[in-house]
């Protein structure tokens, strides 16, 4: 029978949020730059990333995602995630296991509304002509450093990107308990550019993914776009397969 | 309206010591019996690294072993990946020669190029060229069976003037077919004069239009080979019992765990964005039936080929109208279903589906025969 995630969730949850509520409105973020690094991952212990609810693909695959939004109801702020891949049932999916950026407001926005496992710290997104760099340091220390090089232009219709699974602890009917908090963000591109994929440093420690080790580049794509981050519609038990374990709010 | 069965060879966790012999050996067991039954051919797909989804990666050891151990039913490639990482085409040739002479002329041969990552990832071929390259090969690959010697200067390969051998046993070659898995490559199939080799699990209105679309286009084709293919064939599931409910609740479990399987497989388009993939093809569609019907429920969705056999004669007839000459059948997946259901299955099917239906050996609108087609090489 198909993998499935086998993490205990206590792991999990150390930037997992807690939710007061699951009414969250829709909030449209303009002209964001998008970066996604997309590496396959070592393959042997590909299940310690997921709860139950997820199956990883196949391959093991992970994000690096870096936003830089210069203006709208957030104000101006960089986002760098960390995202593991993987199926709720049939649906492509990834789980942000930490989630680090550079304004205080933005990430308490995106933490208690859609239950991002945002802190705040140290992210720049740069643009050259030839790559475009996430990178995060804490402490002095380089956690993340990923690249998009040698950017060739696509079409805008061309990139699929995958709803979020948030791990959040969530209030709902008088009960406390973690859920997956489905988080489908529309992206409204207006520009892409893919290019090859490189990692050149990841602290697995750091981003509360022990042993999530990149090791095979796939692509990388650049974007702008308008993203907007949904009403929430769907939760999801992490200990349960998500084909019986979802539920529609 | 003609009869095929149809291999991914899904293997299920865990692995144990014989359990692939053991589902191999289960299928040869039911391409047997399908002989006798009447079905027209065995298809069997070339897949690579898919974990359970498809243990199915020497399609034509496969075949050359259903072609010793039948009598009549015809040996399909369906189909040889058609990217030089995975085969070369001049082997891809030769071993569909050898095919066709062992099988004493019973090869159909399907081309493709793969839809996922997983694979094309896997054998480090580059997924904005397939298409060119399968293009390529679906060119030179009639010429090197049709002319005594061929040389060729392409972009995905090139060669000298050789004799490529053995010739293929059916004169002038084996039919040829395109797999269809998405939108528009019904068209890519009827502009080279091949066969529709349909994949994905649509409704009867999506492939009416498909159809519709192939046949209008066909008319006007440059065929590839020697001779007009001009065949739809279609993908479904079979499961036929004598009780309704029970073939439903049965199938149901089958077509559940093949989409739940392809959804974990990692398409092209979901990693690797290009125009070369517009969809992520077979598996979204697998993904999308999935959705419809998750768990165990007993409503079969539109066109599935599940239940008795009053209910799988409606269906085809149904198929049968939107213009489709040949369904071919997915038997089992993770062995879902044990082999003697299995069996009794395609026994019935045989017994009381298959007579009401006309199996035309050579159906009029295919294999129009051009005469001169097969020209010299480059």
């Amino acid at each position: 029978m198909p993998i499935s995630g086998t993490a205990e969730l206590v792991p999990l949850l150390p930037y997992a949020p807690q939710l007061a509520n699951l009414e969250t409105e829709a909030l449209e973020l303009p002209n964001v730059q998008v970066l996604q690094v997309i590496y396959e991952t070592d393959d042997r212990n590909m299940a310690e990333h997921l709860p139950p609810a997820l199956h990883p693909t196949i391959p093991p695959t992970m994000h690096v995602i870096g936003w830089r939004a210069e203006d709208g109801p957030l104000g101006a702020f960089t986002l760098a995630m960390v995202r593991v891949g993987c199926r709720a049932a049939v649906r492509p999916r990834g789980l942000p296991t930490r989630v680090v950026c550079t304004e205080g407001a933005a990430a308490e926005a995106l933490r208690e509304r859609w239950g991002f496992p945002v802190t705040v710290g140290d992210a720049v997104l740069r643009e050259r002509y030839d790559r475009v760099s996430i990178e995060v340091n804490d402490g002095g220390a380089s956690v993340l450093a990923a690249q998009m090089i040698d950017p060739i232009p696509i079409g805008n219709g061309d990139l699929l990107y995958t709803a979020g699974m948030h791990l959040a602890t969530v209030e709902r009917e008088g009960e406390t308990k973690p859920w997956l908090v489905q988080v489908d963000a529309e992206f409204q591109v207006s520009r892409a550019d893919r290019g090859q994929s490189r990692i050149d440093a990841f602290d697995d420690a750091f981003w509360s993914a022990a042993n999530l080790r990149p090791n095979y580049p796939i692509v990388a794509s650049y974007t702008t776009a308008n993203v907007t981050l949904p009403r929430i519609r769907y939760i999801c038990d992490p200990e349960q397969p998500a084909f019986v374990g979802t539920v529609a709010l | 309206m003609r009869f095929g069965i149809f291999y991914e060879i899904s293997v299920p966790r865990p692995w144990e010591d014989d359990i692939e012999h053991t589902v191999y050996h289960r299928c040869l067991e039911q391409v047997r019996v399908a002989d006798e039954v009447g079905f027209h051919s065995v298809w069997a797909v070339e897949h690579h690294f898919l974990e359970e989804y498809s243990h199915c990666s020497a399609p034509e050891l496969f075949l050359t072993a259903c072609a010793m151990q039948t009598k009549q039913i015809r040996v399909g490639h369906g189909i040889v990946v058609c990217v030089p990482q995975f085969n070369h085409p001049i082997r891809a040739a030769e071993r569909a020669a050898v095919l066709d002479i062992l099988s004493d002329g019973r090869l159909e041969f399907g081309t493709g190029r793969s839809a996922t990552w997983t694979e094309l990832g896997g054998m480090d071929a580059n997924p904005d060229e397939t298409k060119e390259t399968w293009d390529e090969y679906t060119r030179t690959i009639p010429q090197m069976w049709t002319n005594e010697r061929y040389g060729y200067e392409g972009r995905a390969f090139r060669m000298p003037t050789r004799a490529v051998l053995p010739k293929p046993y059916q004169k002038p070659h084996p039919p040829m077919w395109v797999a269809v898995s998405s939108p528009g490559t019904e068209t890519d199939a009827a502009e080279r004069g091949m066969g529709s080799l349909g994949l994905t699990f649509g409704g009867f209105a999506e492939q009416e239009q498909k159809v519709n679309a192939y046949r209008r286009r066909i008319q006007d084709c440059e065929p590839v080979g020697a001779f007009v293919n001009e065949n739809v064939a279609t993908v479904n599931f079979l499961y036929c019992h004598p009780d309704n409910e029970v073939g439903v609740q049965t199938g149901s479990r089958l077509t559940g765990s093949f989409a739940y399987l392809a959804a974990l497989l990692l398409p092209v388009r979901e990693v690797h964005p290009t125009r070369s993939y517009p969809n992520p093809g077979l598996l979204a569609a697998s993904r999308q039936q999935a959705a419809q019907n998750p768990g165990e429920g007993a409503s079969a969705p539109e066109g599935v080929c599940i239940g008795n056999p009053d209910r799988l004669i409606e269906e085809i007839k149904k198929w049968e109208a939107c213009g489709v000459d040949q369904i071919n059948f997915l038997l089992n997946a993770l062995e879902t279903i044990p082999q003697e259901q299995v069996l009794d299955s395609l026994r019935l099917f045989g017994e009381e589906v298959m007579p009401h239906f006309r199996d035309d050996a050579a159906p009029a609108a295919a294999e129009r025969e051009l005469a001169g087609a097969a020209g010299s090489g480059d």
